[in-house]
C-alpha cells in the first residue's frame, strides 16, 4: 500500500464516522441506471447518478417544510483561449450556452463553476461574458485558478464578481466558495512575470503550484458562520470549482483544508457539493456530504491514477477522436421521492457509464503507474 | 543552442565508451561515469520531452514543429502522460483503425484532437516525446497488444 493510500485511510478513520452518510431525502439517481439500494442507504449505492459539464439540478426539499421544485443548470471548464486560436472551445461553450437556455421551462439559474478562461487573458475573459450575456436567466459565479493568476483575480472580479457569497432559493441555501486564490506565493521570489505565473498554475501535472486548492481560513469562518444561520435539516449545496474531498492532490484534486470542511458540514444533514475542475464524472461521500464532480466543456482528463473515490461509477474513456465526446449536459426532475437523471448526451447513442473495467476509464489502467513531470522540479 | 547541448551530451558519453579499452560494450566493465553519461544522454531527452509535451514555446521553437495550432498541449489531455498506456503499443488502435505504434499515436493526437501537423517519425521531437512518455510510464507492466 502506498504513502498516499495509508493517508487516505487514516484521514476516513478520522472524518468518516460509522455509519454516517448523506441524508437520503435528496437522492440522486439516473434513469438509466436506478440505483434502489441508494434510496434504501446502500453504501455501494452511491455510486450513482452523476453529471456532466452543465447540468440541471432538480431540488426538492420536503413539501411540509415548504420547499418548491426547480431546477438549475451548471456549465464549467471552458477554458476560453481567443477565438481565433481555438474555434471548438467557443464552438462547446456556445453549444451548452444554447441548450440551457432552450430549457423549457427555464432553469431558476446559471451557475458558472469556473476556468471560463485558459490563461485569464483580458480577451479570454470578455470573449466568456460575451458569450453567457446570450443566456437570458439569472447567472452566478465562482473562479477557477485558469481565471485567477494572471492578474490574480481582478479582471474576473470586476466581471463576475467576488467569492464566497450565499443566497436562499425555495428551500435551498447555495453557497458559492473561492477555492482557487490561496496558493502559496512561489512567483514573488523567483521575479516570475504574471504570464509565467499563470502559465505554471494552467498546467495541471506542474509542481510549482504545490497545494494550491484551499478555502482558507477566512471563507472557512464565514462558511461556518453562514451555515449556522440555517436550519440543520435544510438542504445546502456548495459550489466550489475543486472537489471538497481529498481525490488525488498532484492535480488538486482537492482542496486541501478539506477535513475542516468537513467539520463545518457535519452537523447539516443535507449537503451536497457540486464542482468542476477534474472534467470527469465522480460521485463521493465523506461524513454527511456528497460530492458530484462534473465534466467540462472543453475536454476530459482522465482519471487520476489513485484516488478514484470508491463510490464513483467510471464513465467510458473518451474518443480522443470526438471533440465532443465524454462532455454533455443533463437534466434531473424531481419525481416523488427521487431525483430522476436524464443525460443529454454529446457523445450520441453509446453508454456513458463503463460496464465493463475494459471500457472503465479508470479499470483500464490496470497496468499503469505514473511519475510526476521532471522539468518544473527545483 | 541546446542542440548543440544535446550533441556535446552524446559525443561525451561516446568518447568515454571510446576511451576503454574495447570501443564495445559489454567487453569491459562500465565505469561510473559512463554510466552516468549513459543516463544524462536519456534524461536529456526525457526533459526535452517533458517541454514539448507541455507545449513549452521555447522547446517547440528549438525543435521546429507545430504541435498545435489551437493552443493544446499534450499534457492537457495527459497530465503525468497518463491514459496514452505506451506498454500497450503496438497494438490495433481502434480509432486509427490500424495496427499502431506509439509513434503512430503521437501522430494522430498531434494531426487530430490537437491539430497540428505531424512530425517526422524519427525526429529528434518524435524521439524526445517517445523518451518522456516512456519515461513516465515506466513502472507500467509491458502488455503489448491490449485493448
Amino acid at each position: 500500500m502506498n504513502e498516499l493510500e495509508n493517508d487516505r485511510r487514516a484521514i476516513h478513520q478520522q472524518v468518516g464516522l460509522s455509519g454516517e452518510a448523506p441524508d437520503r431525502s435528496i437522492s440522486i439517481t439516473r434513469r438509466t441506471f436506478l440505483h434502489r439500494s441508494l434510496v434504501l442507504g446502500g453504501a455501494s449505492a452511491a455510486a450513482c447518478g452523476l453529471f456532466p459539464l452543465m447540468n440541471t439540478l432538480d431540488l426538492a426539499y420536503a413539501a411540509e417544510a415548504g420547499g418548491e421544485t426547480f431546477k438549475f443548470a451548471w456549465i464549467s471548464d471552458t477554458h476560453l483561449y481567443p477565438k481565433e486560436l481555438n474555434s471548438r472551445f467557443v464552438e462547446k461553450t456556445i453549444r451548452a450556452i444554447k441548450e440551457v437556455q432552450a430549457l423549457d421551462p427555464p432553469a431558476d439559474f446559471l451557475i458558472f463553476g469556473g476556468d471560463l478562461a485558459q490563461l485569464a487573458d483580458p480577451v479570454e475573459l470578455a470573449l466568456g461574458a460575451e458569450l453567457l450575456n446570450e443566456l437570458k436567466i439569472k447567472k452566478v459565479f465562482i473562479p477557477g485558478e485558469h481565471d485567477w493568476y494572471l492578474d490574480l483575480g481582478a479582471n474576473w472580479n470586476k466581471r463576475f464578481g467576488a467569492s464566497p457569497w450565499f443566497f436562499d432559493h425555495k428551500g435551498v441555501r447555495f453557497i458559492g466558495l473561492d477555492t482557487v486564490s490561496k496558493a502559496v506565493d512561489f512567483w514573488t521570489a523567483r521575479k516570475y512575470t504574471p504570464a509565467e505565473r499563470m502559465g505554471h498554475m494552467a498546467t495541471l501535472d506542474g509542481t510549482l503550484g504545490g497545494a494550491w486548492a484551499a478555502v482558507g481560513d477566512k471563507d472557512l469562518k464565514w462558511l461556518d458562520s453562514t451555515l449556522r444561520s440555517w436550519d440543520k435539516a435544510k438542504p445546502v449545496v456548495i459550489f466550489s470549482h475543486n472537489p471538497l474531498y481529498e481525490y488525488y492532490p498532484p492535480w488538486n484534486f482537492w482542496v486541501r483544508d478539506w477535513r475542516e470542511v468537513n467539520e463545518i458540514v457535519k452537523p447539516y444533514s443535507n449537503v451536497t457539493n457540486i464542482h468542476g475542475h477534474c472534467h470527469q464524472v465522480l460521485y463521493n461521500e465523506v461524513g454527511k456530504m456528497r460530492s458530484i464532480g462534473m465534466l467540462a466543456t472543453s475536454w476530459p482528463w482522465p482519471y487520476a491514477p489513485e484516488g478514484v473515490p470508491k463510490l464513483t461509477k467510471p464513465m467510458v474513456r473518451a474518443d480522443p477522436g470526438d471533440h465532443f465526446d465524454a462532455q454533455g449536459w443533463a437534466k434531473l426532475t424531481w419525481n416523488k421521492d427521487k431525483l430522476d437523471n436524464e443525460y443529454m448526451m454529446w457523445r450520441g447513442k453509446d453508454g456513458f457509464f463503463a460496464e465493463a473495467a475494459v471500457d472503465s476509464g479508470t479499470g483500464d489502467n490496470r497496468n499503469q503507474v505514473l511519475s510526476p513531470r521532471i522539468v518544473d522540479r527545483l | 543552442m541546446k542542440n548543440y547541448r544535446y550533441a556535446l551530451t552524446a559525443i561525451a558519453a561516446a568518447l568515454l565508451v571510446a576511451a576503454s579499452t574495447s570501443t564495445w560494450a559489454h567487453k569491459e566493465k562500465h565505469t561510473a561515469e559512463q554510466l552516468q553519461a549513459f543516463e544524462d544522454v536519456f534524461l536529456e531527452q526525457v526533459k526535452l520531452g517533458d517541454a514539448l509535451f507541455h507545449g513549452d514555446p521555447a522547446a517547440v521553437k528549438q525543435m521546429g514543429v507545430t504541435l498545435s495550432e489551437t493552443g493544446m498541449a499534450c499534457a492537457m489531455c495527459h497530465p503525468f502522460a497518463a491514459d496514452i498506456h505506451p506498454h500497450e503499443f503496438p497494438k490495433f488502435q481502434e480509432h486509427m483503425n490500424e495496427f499502431a505504434t506509439l509513434r503512430d499515436m503521437i501522430n494522430w493526437c498531434i494531426e487530430k484532437p490537437s491539430q497540428g501537423e505531424k512530425i517526422s517519425s524519427d525526429s529528434q521531437a518524435m524521439k524526445a516525446l517517445e523518451a518522456y512518455i516512456y519515461w513516465s510510464n515506466r513502472n507500467s507492466k509491458l502488455d503489448p497488444g491490449r485493448h
